[in-house]
């Protein structure tokens, strides 16, 4: 037994390609380690959005959790948070549920009842089910109707279904199937655009707002952003929606099939040239040239001014991080920095990033978060000073850390200009407190 | 409505009740889940977890693992994890998913033991359950696994049984319960869940007296008295800081929380000069343990019927509580069950 926790570097992973990806990096191949570095993979409700705070994102929406009792125990977490204050209710089930699927039956009642002890009518109940009912293979959504019916409240069902979590349609993937379903034919507005991906809004600094104004645009929706439901409704008139994370990609599918509104995809970057590129091919297909000169000069001038201070830094670089920790990590290679480890779950599409990271450093190591051995992680080895993402933070307690990890999400040259200046300011207050 | 909550979250479950007990015990935990059930124990109802590091797992089950019933996959996955960690067992917990599919745990437990040079201990929880019915099994399932052998008394040595993070209040409970036993005389105190090691389970009949301080360690006490003749007393000493140094003489009082603490409780208030104390509990009660006016609850419903029937003078109980009987008149003081609130109580 070596008590030592498994990795690859990049190097041996180019070398044994994307459809030879070891099995210690694949997560169902094996038992999932749970750390407090895997805590928003193994409970993504508990940092950032999982299924239960994300479908409350529609807003004047409440939550009927129908599920097992465990199903719901951290909810009280998200419960503290004012925005979510009293929204979350609980039909919690039993064995005998379980096998009679009596639940179904009351549901219709529970929602009236939840209904009326609220002081304000909701726009729309959102009845989230679990495992159990992914198994009892229960019609949720003629549940829902009959609820409906009952209450005339709007009743739509969400699906927290972890055992999914590595198919086609994740449940992060479903609840934004489930919030976008919502929204009802309109006149379509050249003006209008839509934001998808997140749920939380943009960071207010990002260029892409106004340069989606330059080309045009008046009206820039998120979910976000929306503070009634007959703002969420409006989303419904957009030209086009902007997906900003892959994760949406299906909600913008159905919204193509259902109210005719295309989507364009853009990613989140940290290479400078290829925010540019992409910017360039996404002017291209709306007709217009955006001029991002000014942004980059200024994401630009922060990776600099870091540079120039700190030219030696090695980082560590975590997933739990608003980020491609791969990209991210070849971002700062590029940038002229080491980087040391990686932690991050490798999939065949990260493989662009992987085989240019072993060019530039292949001697940095990938480590899987969720490995059994990294019980055994030890960062006495490693020489990484600056770390980013709460995970990476958590391997190396000694090291100054930026989590970048908020709810508001970075994107653009505005990320990588803000990433580097939380960067500069870690660097400069580790100084301080020497 | 019956299951319907408005008020609060669901309390811990038996799974976390389970993994409390075992967390500090050297072994490898999987928890029989897709992911969520085990962020749950660990994220949540799990102090230590953030403190101190175990070889907890989630068993990683995905959709087509649990409707083909693929145990062979699990297995192999433990035994791979057993390869590379030093652990002296292994347990398996289960959860809704288990419970669904009706998974037979004493085969996965023989198929495991074929497999994996190591103990096999299985929990049947399913998530539906409460925390001290996890507790209680896990307890039991130790004991019964590890405690084969009748062992010198030592005396002053005093077992605690059913300690755990998720009812005793503020952070390391355990230190006070320790220190409240020496200065009643123990020599060694052994809390079993938190801080005992295996090898204190495997010496569990070396204790001259076993300690049940809720009811989920009840079984176990009645298994080391049945088998190595180990007396047990039945109290929580922690009880004494819930309740405050005041007169409770003429007060019509209700303490709510595990059976064995609020029984504590009120015997503390008995002292102070209270005599109606009523105690009520959502947990595990057991009759021997109860007076007549006790009542268990099982609906937010119950306890706003009878806060509102019995008209209290004073409550003891998690403050949690409170937002269910918003126009209780009467004094209320907050006795913290970190399996009701998630809180742990200093830090409020």
């Amino acid at each position: 037994m070596s008590s030592e926790a498994i990795y690859y570097t990049a190097q041996q992973l180019a070398e044994m390609g994307k459809e030879e990806i070891p099995s210690e990096l694949i997560s169902n191949t094996h038992l999932i380690y749970s750390s407090p570095a895997t805590l928003a993979f193994n409970s993504p409700g508990a940092e950032g959005f999982g299924v239960k705070r994300a479908a409350l994102a529609v807003p004047e929406s409440v939550m009927l959790l129908v599920a097992p009792g465990c199903c719901g125990r951290n909810t009280s977490t998200i419960s503290s948070m004012r925005a979510y204050h009293h929204r979350y209710f609980y039909l919690m089930m039993d064995e005998t549920d379980l096998v009679t699927g009596r639940h179904l039956k009351v549901i219709p009642d529970a929602v009236q009842e939840v209904v009326d002890s609220l002081e304000k009518k909701p726009a729309v109940v959102m009845i989230c089910i679990t495992c159990v009912d992914a198994l009892l293979g229960t019609d949720m959504e003629r549940v829902c109707r009959r609820a409906e019916e009952k209450t005339g409240v709007r009743v739509k069902p969400c699906y927290m279904y972890a055992l999914t979590r590595e198919g086609r349609k994740p449940p992060m993937v479903h609840v934004r199937q489930s919030i976008y379903s919502m929204l009802e034919q309109r006149s379509r507005r050249s003006s209008s655009v839509n934001i998808m991906g997140f749920f939380a809004p943009l960071d207010d600094g990002t260029e892409l707002y106004a340069m989606l104004k330059s080309a045009g645009v008046r009206n820039i929706r998120e979910i976000g952003r929306c503070k009634t439901y007959e703002e969420f409704q409006m989303m419904a008139e957009a030209n086009f929606n902007l997906v900003l994370n892959p994760e949406a990609r299906f909600a913008a599918e159905d919204l193509q099939y259902k109210l005719g509104i295309p989507s364009v995809e853009l990613i989140r970057m940290y290479q400078t040239d290829r925010i540019h590129r992409q910017y360039e091919a996404f002017g291209q297909a709306l007709g217009v040239t955006f001029d991002d000169t000014p942004y980059r000069q200024e994401a630009e001038a922060a990776v600099a001014e870091f540079q120039e201070q700190y030219p030696d830094t090695v980082f560590a670089v975590g997933e739990a991080m608003n980020g491609n920790p791969f990209e991210l990590a070849l971002a700062l290679t590029r940038y002229g920095f080491k980087v040391s480890e990686i932690y991050g779950t490798i999939a065949p599409e990260f493989y662009v990033y992987v085989n240019k990271l072993a060019q530039l450093s292949p001697e940095t190591k990938i480590y899987s978060n969720l490995e059994p051995t990294m019980l055994y992680y030890s960062c006495s080895t490693s020489d990484a000073d600056l770390t980013i993402g709460k995970d990476a933070g958590y391997y190396h307690p000694g090291c100054p850390n930026v989590q970048w990890n908020s709810d508001v999400q970075p994107f653009g040259y505005e990320a990588v200009r803000d990433l580097f200046r939380a960067l500069l300011q870690a660097k400069q207050g580790e100084e301080e407190t020497k | 409505m019956k299951g319907l909550r408005k008020y609060l979250t669901p309390f811990a479950p038996d799974q976390s009740g389970a993994v409390s007990v075992l967390y500090d015990l050297g072994g490898i935990i999987v928890i029989c889940d897709a992911g969520g059930c085990t962020g749950n124990i660990c994220g949540f109802d799990e102090p230590r977890w953030f403190e101190t590091s175990s070889a907890v797992f989630s068993a990683g089950l995905r959709d087509m693992d649990a409707i083909l019933g693929r145990d062979d996959k699990l297995v192999e996955k433990l035994a791979m994890a057993a390869e590379k960690i030093d652990a002296n067992f292994a347990a398996i917990i289960g959860t809704p998913v288990p419970a669904t599919i009706g998974t037979d745990y004493r085969a996965l437990k023989r198929l495991a033991e074929k497999k994996i040079d190591l103990p096999i201990i299985t929990v049947e929880t399913t998530g539906m359950n409460l925390y001290d019915f996890g507790a209680e099994r896990a307890l039991e399932a130790i004991f019964k696994t590890f405690t084969a052998e009748q062992a010198e008394t030592i005396p002053g040595r005093i077992g605690v049984l059913g300690a755990s993070p998720l009812d005793l209040a503020g952070k390391h409970p355990e230190r006070k319960l320790e220190e409240k036993l020496l200065l009643e005389g123990a020599s060694q105190v052994v809390i079993y869940g938190m801080g005992a090691t295996l090898e204190d389970i495997r010496n569990a009949a070396s204790a001259e007296k076993n300690l049940v301080v809720s009811p989920a360690g009840l079984r176990a006490a009645e298994y080391l008295k049945k088998n190595f003749g180990t007396e047990y007393e039945i109290r929580c000493p922690l009880a004494e800081d819930m309740v405050p140094e005041e007169d409770f003489s003429g007060k019509k009082v209700l303490c709510v929380h595990q059976q064995v603490m609020a029984n504590s409780m009120r015997d503390r208030i008995r002292r102070l000069g209270g005599e109606d104390v009523t105690v009520a509990t959502w947990f595990m009660r057991k009759p021997a343990l109860a007076e007549p006016q006790d009542r268990i609850l099982t609906e937010e419903d119950e306890f706003e019927e009878l806060v509102e029937k019995e008209q209290f003078d004073c409550i003891l109980a998690d403050r949690t509580l409170q937002p269910i009987v918003r126009d209780y008149p009467g004094a209320w003081i907050h006795a913290p069950h970190f399996a009701v609130s998630g809180k742990l109580g200093d830090d409020e």
